[in-house]
Formats: structure tokens, sequence, C-alpha cells
């Protein structure tokens, strides 16, 4: 065998490869496209129904309304996008910050909400003096959530009584089940109930103990549950200020320890969002960048008649095998890089970089870390290219070619998954188990910890390289076999 | 008697003696495993010489083992037992050489429907080997000879049959090898394209070239052939000039001696 006669066999089936439609499209467009088009999709689809589903009007039951009329009119007030808060909401979207980016930072990290201002280009100083001239200076704190609670209160339509026919809801015994299936059937989104000596309990510097009911397999009714809640909970912190004024106590008086959360200037969220997805994408896209070739290189040669004419060529079947699975295994890395390069674009520049105000952090990989992920997905591209290589050749048609992939497909997605498993980390046991490893290790890579794990990348790349080189040796052997060649 | 002594020889001097086209096939016996019917012997025993300048026809029904027989004589098939030798070659031990000296064509040697013509003549030039200018050399030769130059920057699929053949020809031939084999050359193609193949055929013969040709076709025999191997159920019922054959039957037509042969076959007889 002559290095010359694999690179003759190697340039053939290239050519040949890339003049096939459905090849291109696996091994090029999806993976460059897929993420960012599937990702935009969601976000897109979330986003619009979210909004459509904050806009609705929904109806809560109010059960008791009697033992505290001030309150659920003051509800009744703060749970309806009028007046203030749709002033508010205008002020807001004039400058570009939407009920969407509002919800997207209003987490545990303060600092999310200034990030997302200094990305917009706006003052938050003069923000919040604006709100302040226009709805008074205690009109609002600087947390992102009681702005989104400002500008977008929930809308809700409280009423006091259900259709006769769906049954009491009062009923001690069967008031649950009237209240689900008033939930179920859209009647009403949630139920508040006012316990009986609730105007008294406000009274006396007491608490009052409020229920709602909802029901959390539905959206309409989470939705309302958590509106409801924001409403009382803005009640509760104004009340609070009125006692602790009545009473002329600091506020300090009723928060006696506050938690701020700082976040270490390390990888954040998108980070680690990248750690999961990114191992996973590589495989899969380095498997299915793979998977055309080589069923049209084997199986296809067999279905197409060109097989015999290939055979009685004066060359070995070690050299036939290696040009065809240099091909595939190119076709597997092509595949693999651009999803890389699609979803790492698509977060760091892309629409889908808002995901870095989450962050506060972006990618930045050293010339070591891009080289440490080549070196680890090259045998592992290696190994799908000669496992789907001797599938092929295995395969008596381009169909049922792809009847064996799709099984192997689903082998593969088990294992590379792990990355998205909470706890999983990278030890000896994990570095020697196929696929895992690589997956894994891919995983710390993106997430900056590879210095911790040099012993175990050396290890996973020696594992994988042979474990390669054994499946290629086995796909040669493979393809001398007549039983596997001149299968009926 | 395989000429062992020229086997496995090296340098110029063996590569004159032993390049010379000839066909030597002694016991060749190709076993199968059938998961249903168990061993299958598709080839038992068959034993013949061809030389060069002759065309030597394997004449047998579908299944007969012709397939398997020209299969192992091109090295695709390792034999079981027995060996054979082309061009003094063994194809046991020198299955490379042997392909280097052999032209093989079939309707299933199909061709590479996204090259072009040209492509696919050139692809299987530098599998055997050939330097550039020698193939370009040649692709001129052959693309005049069959009329190919029209067509050949247009991919193999969107070629005519009679245009797909011609293709074929010109990759078998491209290495000028010594020992051209056929199986069922002509089955299921039109007429037009069958008298392409069988020209093409009767031309190897007037070259020189030792021309092994599997068929079915009584007609395409007695058209063609110098001499002729009957073959059933794998092993070889005849082994005799073309008009030897002819001359078993009453008629003079191979179609009945061929009915004959299987028929003493089948009843133990001579």
């Amino acid at each position: 065998m002559s290095i010359s006669t694999v690179w003759t066999v190697f340039c053939k089936e290239l050519v040949d490869v890339l003049r096939d439609r459905r090849t291109l499209v696996f091994m090029l467009v999806v993976p460059t496209l897929a993420i960012p088009g599937f990702m935009w999709a969601t976000a897109e689809l979330a986003s619009h129904f979210m909004h459509k589903l904050a806009r609705e009007r929904v109806r809560v039951l109010v059960l008791n309304p009697q033992a505290a009329p001030d309150l659920v009119s003051q509800i009744r007030e703060r749970a309806s996008p009028l007046g203030q808060a749709l002033r508010l909401a205008q002020l807001l979207e004039a400058k570009g910050l939407g009920m969407q980016d509002l919800a997207m930072v209003e987490g545990e990290d303060p600092e999310a909400f200034l990030r997302l201002l200094d990305r917009r280009g706006i003052d938050a100083d003069a923000l919040f003096a604006e709100i302040a001239t226009e709805f008074g200076s205690d009109a609002l704190d600087r947390s992102p959530g009681a702005i989104l609670t400002a500008a977008y209160p929930p809308n809700l339509e409280l009423v006091d009584s259900l259709e006769p026919a769906l049954g009491d809801p009062r009923d001690p015994r069967s008031g649950k089940q009237v209240l689900l299936e008033a939930v179920r059937t859209d009647a009403i989104a949630a139920a508040l109930e006012l316990p009986a000596d609730a105007r008294l309990r406000l009274g006396s510097d007491r608490s009052a103990r409020l229920t709602i009911h909802y029901l959390d397999s539905s959206d309409r009714s989470a939705m309302a549950f958590k509106g409801l809640k924001g409403v009382l909970e803005g009640m509760g912190r104004q009340i609070t200020a009125q006692r602790l004024a009545a009473h002329a106590l600091p506020a300090g008086f009723a928060s006696p320890i506050e938690v701020t959360p700082s976040r270490l200037p390390g990888p954040g969220l998108l980070v680690k969002l990248a750690g999961q997805l990114l191992p996973y994408l590589i495989l899969i896209f380095a498997f299915l960048g793979a998977m055309y070739p080589a069923i049209d290189l084997g199986a296809g040669e067999k279905e197409r008649g060109t097989l015999e004419t290939l055979l009685v060529a004066p060359v070995s079947r070690l050299a036939l095998v290696l040009g065809k699975f240099g091909v595939v295994l190119l076709a597997a890395l092509i595949s693999a890089l651009l999803a890389t390069v699609s979803l790492a674009l698509s977060l760091e520049l892309g629409f889908l970089s808002e995901l870095s105000v989450l962050s506060g952090g972006s990618f930045s990989f050293s010339a070591v870390e891009v080289l440490t992920v080549l070196l680890l997905i090259l045998p592992v591209a290696a190994i799908f290219s000669a496992l789907l290589l001797a599938l092929s050749i295995f395969a008596k048609s381009f169909k049922e070619g792809q009847s064996y992939a799709g099984p192997l497909q689903m082998l593969i997605l088990l294992p590379a998954f792990v990355s998205f498993l909470p706890g999983v980390k990278l030890d000896w046991c994990m570095a020697s188990i196929p696929v895992v490893n690589v997956s894994l290790a891919l995983k710390e890579i993106f997430t900056g910890n590879l210095d911790q794990h040099w012993g175990h990348v050396g290890l996973i790349f020696v594992s994988t390289t042979v474990c390669a080189a054994a499946l290629l040796a086995f796909a040669a052997w493979w393809f001398r076999r007549e039983q596997v060649l001149f299968r009926s | 008697m395989l000429s062992g002594a020229r086997s496995g020889t090296n340098g110029p001097v063996a590569e004159a003696e032993t390049n010379f086209a000839r066909v030597v096939v002694r016991e060749l016996v190709k076993v199968f495993a059938d998961r249903k019917r168990g061993e299958v012997r598709a080839v038992d025993g068959l034993s013949f010489e061809a030389a060069g300048g002759e065309i030597f026809g394997l004449l047998g029904v579908n299944g007969a083992g012709k397939t398997t027989t020209l299969r192992m004589l091109s090295t695709m098939l390792r034999p079981s037992a027995g060996d054979a030798e082309l061009c003094g070659h063994s194809i046991l031990r020198e299955p490379e050489q042997v392909r280097r000296r052999i032209g093989f064509m079939s309707t299933a040697t199909s061709l590479y429907g996204r090259l072009s013509a040209r492509e696919m003549v050139t692809y299987f030039g530098r599998l055997h080997g050939m330097r550039a200018e020698a193939i370009a050399r040649r692709i001129d030769e052959l693309f005049d000879l069959f009329d190919m130059h029209d067509f050949a920057s247009i991919r193999c699929d969107k070629l005519s049959t009679g245009m797909k053949q011609k293709v074929s020809i010109a990759r078998t031939v491209l290495h000028d090898p010594e020992v051209m084999i056929f199986d069922e050359p002509t089955a299921g193609l039109d007429v037009l394209t069958s008298r392409t193949i069988i020209d093409f055929v009767t031309d190897c013969r007037r070259r020189g070239k030792c021309v092994l040709f599997s068929t079915h076709i009584m007609e395409e025999v007695e058209k063609l052939c110098d001499r002729v191997a009957v073959i059933h159920a794998g092993k070889l019922l005849a082994n005799e000039r073309t008009e030897a054959l002819q001359s078993r039957a009453g008629s003079g037509r191979i179609a009945d001696a061929f009915v004959q042969l299987v028929e003493e076959h089948a009843g133990g007889g001579p």
C-alpha cells in the first residue's frame, strides 16, 4: 500500500462527496445554521407567547372578599395595566427596555440589570431620576423585579363568584375539586382566599394568611399565581413601611439581615451553558457530519454497483478503506467545527449575546485550550467515522445503512448528554469511558478548568486514539471479508 | 500445470517472461456458507486454460457458477481450494499483480455517477499507477477510438446507457491489460449497445488479448467464442472448441448441445 494510492482514493471520494447535495447539507448547512436557527426560533416563539400570555386578562376568584374589602380593591387597582403602569412601560420601551429584557435580568445577580442598562447605553442614574420625576421619588426601588411588576402588572379581573354549574368553591369537602375544574375549563386562572379575620389582623400589626389556589401545570394559572403573589408582596412591603413609620421604627427593624449576592469574576452562566451545550453539539455534529459520507462511500458504493469496479483495481483494500475513512473523518471534523464556531459566534456576537448580560462574562480561549479541544475532537471523530464506515460496508444499500446508523446515533446521544448532568465530574473512572470522557473533558475546557485535568486529558487522548485505531483496523479487516462485501 | 517457477520471480527478465496473455485454472473450488442451505459449492473443481488471441466462453445458466469463477479470477473472491494463474501470477499469492493485468467488465461494474467520463477514467488510471501524461495520452486515444470527446466532461449519471458502456470500456482497457474478463456484459442492454460491446470483445481477440467471456446467451457463444467451457452447478461439463461443441448435437446448435450435456449430467451419463 502506498500513500499516493490512499491520497488518490481520498481525493476522488472527496470530490464525490462534495458533489452530493445531501452530504453537503449535513456537513455544512445543518451545523452552520441549525443551532442559531433553532435557538433563535425557540427564543422568539417563547417570547411571543409569553407576551401574549402576560397581556391576556384572566379571572381570579376571590373567596371571602368581605373579610377585607379595602385589600381587595387595592389588589384590583394594582393588578391592572392601566394608568401609571402603562406610562412606565411606555417610558421604558422608548428607551429599548422591554418586558422580555427585564424578565431576563430579574434574577439573583443585582449587577445583571446594570450590565443590561450599560449594554443598551442607558445611564442608570438618569433613568431612575426620570422615573422619580414622573412617578414620584419613592415610586420604585431599583430592582428589575420591582420595575417589571410596576410596569407590567398582572392583568387580573377579580370576581366574587363562579358559574353555579361548576359547584360551590366554599364547600369544605368539594371546594378544591370545584376550583380545579374551574381552572381546567379556563373559567378562572386562580383563586385568592382571604381569612375571615384578615381585616382585624392587618389592622392590629399582625399578619394575615392569604391563600392562592392555582394549578402549576397550567401556564395561565401559574402566571396568575406569580402576578398575584408579586402584587401581594408589594402591598406587604408597603404595609410594613407604614407600620414602621407609625411606630417610629427604622426600616432595618423589619429586615435585620439583608443578603447581597456578589458574583465572583469567574465563568458565568453563559460559560456554564456553553460548557453543557458545546460538548454535546460537537459530538452530535461530528457524528451527523460523518454519517452521510460514510453511508455513501460504503453502502452507496454497493447500491450503485461501483464496488466491483473498484475491487478489481490493483490497490489494497487497506488503501481503499483509508482513503474513504479520511474523507468521512474530514466531514465529521468540518461539521463539528462549524457547529462549534456557529454556536460560539451566536453566543458571543449574535442575538444570543443578550445572554452574556446574565453571565457577566464571555468566551475567551487560549491557543492551548483550542489546540486541546481539536486534539480531543480528532480521535473521537475518528471513532465515529470508523464505526460508521464499518456499518456502511456491511449494509447492502443506502437505506439499510441509514437503518443501522439511526440506533447507533441514539447510542452516541446518551454518553454525549453527560455534559448536561449536574455534578458529574471528570475523574479517572469517567476518563476511561469512550465518548463520555471527551464530553466531560470538553466541558471542563469550556468552563476554564483545563489546568485541573491535564492528566485526564492525556489519558483520554491516548485511549480514544487507541480505540479509534482499533475500530479503523476493524473496518479494514471488515472490508476484506467476502461475507461482508458480497452479502446476498 | 501451474507455472510455479515463474510465479514469485522478480526483475525485468522474469517480468518479460511472465508478461503474456494466458489464463491457467486448476481445481478451483468456492464454497459459500449459507444459513438455510448449509455449505454451497458454487464452483466445484474447475480447471481450464485460455490463451492470448482467443475468446474463451464460460457458458451456463444463471447460478451455474460463472460469476463466482470470474470473481475468483479477478481476485475479488478468494478460492476455497485450487489456484489460477493469470499472465503467470497466482490469484492467491499475487492478487495485486493479477489485477494490474486484467480488465474486468460486467453489467454490475457501474460508473461513479458524480464523476465526469474523463474523471472516471483518469481515477482508474491513477489507481493503476499510471503517470498523469500517460493517462492523458491514453484517454485521448481511447476517446478518439470510441468517439467519446463530446461527453467527456459530462457527469456519468447524465449519460445514456450506450455512452456509459463506452466509458466502462475505456475504464477497462485504459491500462492495456493482457487478460480481459467479461461477465455477461450484454445482459439487459439494447441491441445497439450490445453491438458496441461485442465489437469491442472481437477487437480484443484481434489485438492478441486473452478474453474470458461469460454468458448464458447461446447465440453470443456461437458468434464470438473460439472455445467454450460449459459449467453447470459449479462443475465443468465440457471444455472444447465451439465447432466441436456444436457438433455434439445433431442440429449443430450450441443450445441443443448445452441441454444434452446438462441432461447427461443430471442422469449421471457420460
